[in-house]
C-alpha cells in the first residue's frame, strides 16, 4: 500500500496551491497570449488574401505583402497575365491605405478596388459596391465608427455609401474596403495601372507551376502562391515583434520561476518536520527530493493546463470586448509556452530540494 | 516598560531567501508593466520624429487625416497655387511611402521620404555620405544601416529596383517607423505616378497662424485637407500606439494579477505559517483590527519594496535599452512611475484580503493546543 504523499501535501493547504498554479498560469499566460495576440493580428491582416479564393497572387517585382505596401503594375502588364498557360481567371486589384470617416469618427482602411464581376472576400451581409460611390466595409466598423450598410462614409474626399459587410478583417489597425477599381484608379491617380492581380489556376494546373510560369512570362512582376504570400505577410508582424516576444518569454520565465520557487518552497518548508520524520523511517534522500520535484511538476502542470483554458477564454472573450482584438492559438507557440514551464520547473525546484536535501532526519525528535 | 514589537517587519524579514524571490517576482510584473507603457509612450514620439521637424502646415489630398499610412496623391503643380495664397512663404512638395525592405533576411519597414534636392524635407542630419541628389540614390538611418550591415555604397533592392546608399541619417531612428530618404523623382519613377506629390510641406509666412492658414487653404483649394502639423503628427500617434492598446492592456492586467497573487501568496504563507503564534496575539488581546493591518502592512510593505525595485529595474531596461538596441525609445515617466505606486498600494489592498481572512477566523485558544 502506498501513500500519495505529494498529492497529500499539496492538498493540506489548498489555498496556497491554487494560489501557486494561478500565479504560474499567468506567468505561463505572458508567453501565450502575447504571441496568441499577434497570431491573432497576423491572421487577419491575411483575412483578405486567404478567404480570396486566388491560387497565386501578382505583385510589382520584388513585392510579396500587401499591408503598408505598395505594389503598381502596369494595365497592359496586368491584362497579359489573363492570357498565360494554366490561368482561369485573373482579377486585378487596386489596394490603397485611407482613412474611412463618418462624422467625427475616423478609422484606417484599405481600400481595395475591384472589378465588378469580381468573385474575392465572401460578404457577411449586403452586396458589393457596383459603382465608385460605393464601399464594403469589415463589420467591426459599425461598432468602431457607426459606418453600418446604408449609411455614407466619406475617404480620400469622396463620399461612399456601405452596400454590404465583410468579416474578420479587422486587425488592430486597419480593416478592408472593397469598392469600385476604375473609379478608385481615379481618384488615387493610378489610372488603369493595378497593384495586384489575383489569379486562379485551371484544373490539373498547381498554384507554384503557375506561379513560376508567370513569373517567366510576364517582365517586371513577382508571383506568389496564396500560401507564400500569406506566409510573407505574417512574417512580417513576427519580425517586428520577435524582440519583444523574447523579452516577454524571459520575463514570464522569471515570474513563472520565482511564484513556483515561492510555492514549493513555502510547502517545502512548512513541511520540513514531515520530510525529517520520513527519512527518519527510512525514506532514503533520492526519493525524498523526488517528492519535492513531483510537487514542482505537478504545481507546473496545472499552471500550464490552466494557462491553456484561460488563453481560451481570452479567444472567446477579447474579440466580444474589441472587434479588432483575435487570438489565435497554434500548437509551436504552446510548445514554446510548454518549454518555459519546464525550465520553470527546473529552475524553481533549487531552492526546495537544496533544502530537504539538508534536512537531518535526527531532527524530528527535537522539539 | 513600555515598547513596541514590530511584528510585522519580523515575519518578513524571518526568511530573506522567500522575502528577495517575493519582491523580485513583483518588481519583474511592475517593471514588465513600466516598460510596456514606456515603450507605447516612445512609439508615439518616434511616429512624428519626421514631422516634428517639418513646417507647421500639411496639404494632403482630400481626407487625408495622417500623415503615415495614408494615400494622398496631389499633382505637383498645386505648389505653384499654394504659394500665390496669402500668408504661405513656401510649399514645398514630397512623396512618402513604408517601404517594404528585406535584409538579411529579415522584414524592415522604413518610411521612405521623397523630396527635391536642395529643398526641404529631406534628411535635416547626416551621419555619413551625402543626401540624394539623382534618381535610386537612398539614404538610411543610420541606426538601421548599421544594424543590417550597411554602409555608404551598399545596395538595397526595393520593389525591383536597386537603390544606392549614399547617406546614413542621425535622429532618424524608430523601432517601427525608421526613416529612409531619397528623391522625389525616384518614388515617383516607383510608384509609375510622374508630376505628382503626396504632400506639400507648407510654411506660413511669419505672424500667420498656422492653423488659421489651415482653413484657408481648406476653403480656397478644392480636393484638398490642410492640417496643421500639430494635428498630422496626433492622428499618426493615436493609429500607431491605438494598434498597442489592446496588447498593452492585456499585459498590464496579467502582470497586475501576478504581483497581486505573489504578494497575497508571500503574506498568506507567512501568516499561515505562524498560526500558533497569531493565535497567541489574539489570545494576549490583540484586536482583530490590529491583526488585520499587521496583514495589510506586510502586503504594503512588499507591494512597496516591489514597485522601488522594478522601477530600478525599469530604469535599467531603458539604459540596456539606448545602448544595445538604440531603435527602441522606452520613455518611462513620472506619472507612470506614480501610477505604479499607486497600482502596488492597490495590489497590497487586494493581497491583503486572503491572509486577513484567515486571521479574522483564527481561534485564540489554537494558541493553547499541541
Amino acid at each position: 500500500m502506498s501513500v500519495p504523499i505529494v498529492r497529500r501535501q499539496l492538498f493540506v493547504r489548498k489555498g496556497r496551491t491554487l494560489a501557486g498554479v494561478a500565479g504560474i498560469a499567468l506567468a505561463l499566460l505572458l508567453v501565450l497570449a502575447l504571441r496568441a495576440l499577434l497570431a491573432g493580428a497576423e491572421d487577419r491582416l491575411t483575412g483578405y488574401i486567404d478567404r480570396s479564393g486566388a491560387d497565386v497572387i501578382v505583385a510589382q517585382q520584388g513585392v510579396r505583402t500587401m499591408h503598408m505596401t505598395q505594389s503598381v503594375i502596369s494595365a497592359p502588364v496586368a491584362a497579359s497575365v489573363a492570357s498565360v498557360t494554366g490561368v482561369e481567371d485573373a482579377t486585378p486589384i487596386v489596394y490603397v491605405p485611407a482613412t474611412l470617416a463618418r462624422g467625427d469618427q475616423r478609422a484606417l482602411v484599405y481600400l481595395i478596388g475591384e472589378d465588378r464581376s469580381a468573385d474575392t472576400i465572401p460578404l457577411s451581409s449586403g452586396r458589393r459596391a457596383r459603382n465608385g460611390s460605393e464601399v464594403v466595409v469589415d463589420e467591426a466598423l459599425s461598432g468602431l465608427i457607426g459606418a453600418g450598410t446604408g449609411t455614407t462614409v466619406t475617404a480620400l474626399g469622396h463620399r461612399f455609401r456601405v452596400v454590404g459587410q465583410v468579416a474578420g478583417t479587422a486587425s488592430l489597425a486597419s480593416s478592408i474596403a472593397p469598392t469600385d477599381r476604375t473609379s478608385l484608379g481615379r481618384l488615387t491617380g493610378n489610372g488603369a495601372n493595378v497593384g495586384y492581380v489575383l489569379v486562379s489556376a485551371r484544373k490539373g494546373v498547381s498554384a507554384s507551376q503557375l506561379a513560376s510560369r508567370i513569373q517567366r512570362s510576364l517582365p517586371g512582376v513577382t508571383a506568389s502562391t496564396r500560401a507564400q504570400f500569406s506566409r510573407s505577410e505574417r512574417r512580417r508582424v513576427g519580425d517586428m515583434s520577435t524582440d519583444i516576444v523574447r523579452s516577454m518569454i524571459f520575463v514570464g520565465f522569471l515570474i513563472g520561476v520565482a511564484v513556483t520557487g515561492l510555492v514549493a518552497y513555502g510547502a517545502t518548508l512548512s513541511q520540513l518536520r514531515d520530510y525529517a520524520l520520513l527519512r527518519a523511517l527510512g525514506l532514503r534522500a533520492p526519493r525524498a527530493l523526488g517528492i519535492v520535484l513531483g510537487q514542482v511538476g505537478a504545481l507546473v502542470v496545472a499552471g500550464f493546463v490552466l494557462a491553456l483554458a484561460l488563453v481560451g477564454t481570452l479567444d472567446w472573450l477579447l474579440p466580444r470586448l474589441s472587434p479588432t482584438l483575435a487570438l489565435s492559438i497554434r500548437l509551436g507557440d504552446i510548445l514554446t509556452a510548454f518549454a518555459v514551464a519546464a525550465a520553470v520547473s527546473a529552475v524553481a525546484a533549487a531552492m526546495p530540494v537544496v533544502r530537504v536535501a539538508r534536512v537531518d532526519p535526527a531532527s524530528v525528535f527535537r522539539r | 516598560v513600555r515598547g513596541t514589537v514590530p511584528v510585522a517587519r519580523r515575519q518578513l524579514l524571518a526568511e530573506p531567501a522567500k522575502l528577495t524571490v517575493s519582491v523580485l517576482a513583483i518588481a519583474a510584473s511592475v517593471a514588465l508593466v513600466l516598460l510596456l507603457t514606456g515603450l507605447r509612450q516612445g512609439i508615439g514620439a518616434q511616429v512624428t520624429l519626421y514631422l516634428d521637424r517639418q513646417p507647421s502646415v500639411l496639404v494632403g489630398q482630400a481626407g487625408a487625416q495622417n500623415f503615415m499610412a495614408q494615400a494622398s496623391v496631389l499633382p505637383e503643380t498645386l505648389g505653384q497655387r499654394l504659394e500665390q495664397l496669402p500668408g504661405v512663404a513656401s510649399a514645398t512638395p514630397i512623396s512618402q511611402e513604408f517601404a517594404m525592405l528585406t535584409l538579411h533576411g529579415r522584414r524592415v519597414l522604413p518610411l521612405l521620404v521623397g523630396s527635391d534636392p536642395g529643398k526641404a524635407g529631406g534628411p535635416w542630419s547626416m551621419a555619413a555620405g551625402r543626401r540624394p541628389i539623382a534618381r535610386n540614390e537612398i539614404v538610411l538611418d543610420r541606426v538601421l544601416a548599421e544594424e543590417h550591415g550597411l554602409g555608404v555604397g551598399s545596395v538595397v533592392t526595393y520593389r525591383g529596383t536597386r537603390l544606392r546608399v549614399v547617406g546614413l541619417s542621425r535622429g532618424t531612428t524608430a523601432w517601427m517607423t525608421p526613416l529612409a530618404f531619397a528623391t522625389r523623382s525616384t518614388l515617383n519613377a516607383l510608384d509609375r505616378r510622374p508630376r505628382t506629390a503626396g504632400f506639400f510641406l507648407v510654411r506660413p509666412d511669419k505672424g500667420v497662424d498656422a492653423s488659421d492658414l489651415a482653413s484657408r487653404i481648406e476653403g480656397t483649394v478644392p480636393g484638398v485637407s490642410a492640417l496643421t502639423r500639430t494635428e498630422a503628427a496626433a492622428n499618426d500617434r493615436k493609429l500607431f500606439t491605438g494598434a498597442f492598446n489592446g496588447i498593452l492592456l492585456a499585459m498590464v492586467v496579467i502582470a497586475f494579477a501576478v504581483a497581486v497573487l505573489v504578494i497575497g501568496l508571500t503574506v498568506y504563507t507567512s501568516t499561515s505559517e505562524r498560526g500558533r503564534e497569531y493565535a497567541t496575539l489574539k489570545a494576549i488581546g490583540l484586536g482583530r483590527s490590529a491583526l488585520l493591518w499587521l496583514a495589510a502592512g506586510q502586503a504594503g510593505a512588499l507591494a512597496l519594496a516591489g514597485a522601488l525595485v522594478g522601477t530600478v529595474l525599469a530604469f535599467a531596461g531603458v539604459w540596456a535599452a539606448a545602448a544595445l538596441a538604440p531603435k527602441y525609445l522606452v520613455n518611462v515617466t513620472g506619472t507612470s512611475v506614480l501610477g505604479m505606486a499607486a497600482a502596488a498600494l492597490l495590489m497590497a489592498l487586494l493581497a491583503a484580503f486572503l491572509p486577513a481572512r484567515y486571521l479574522a477566523r483564527l481561534d485564540p485558544a489554537a494558541a493553547f493546543r499541541r
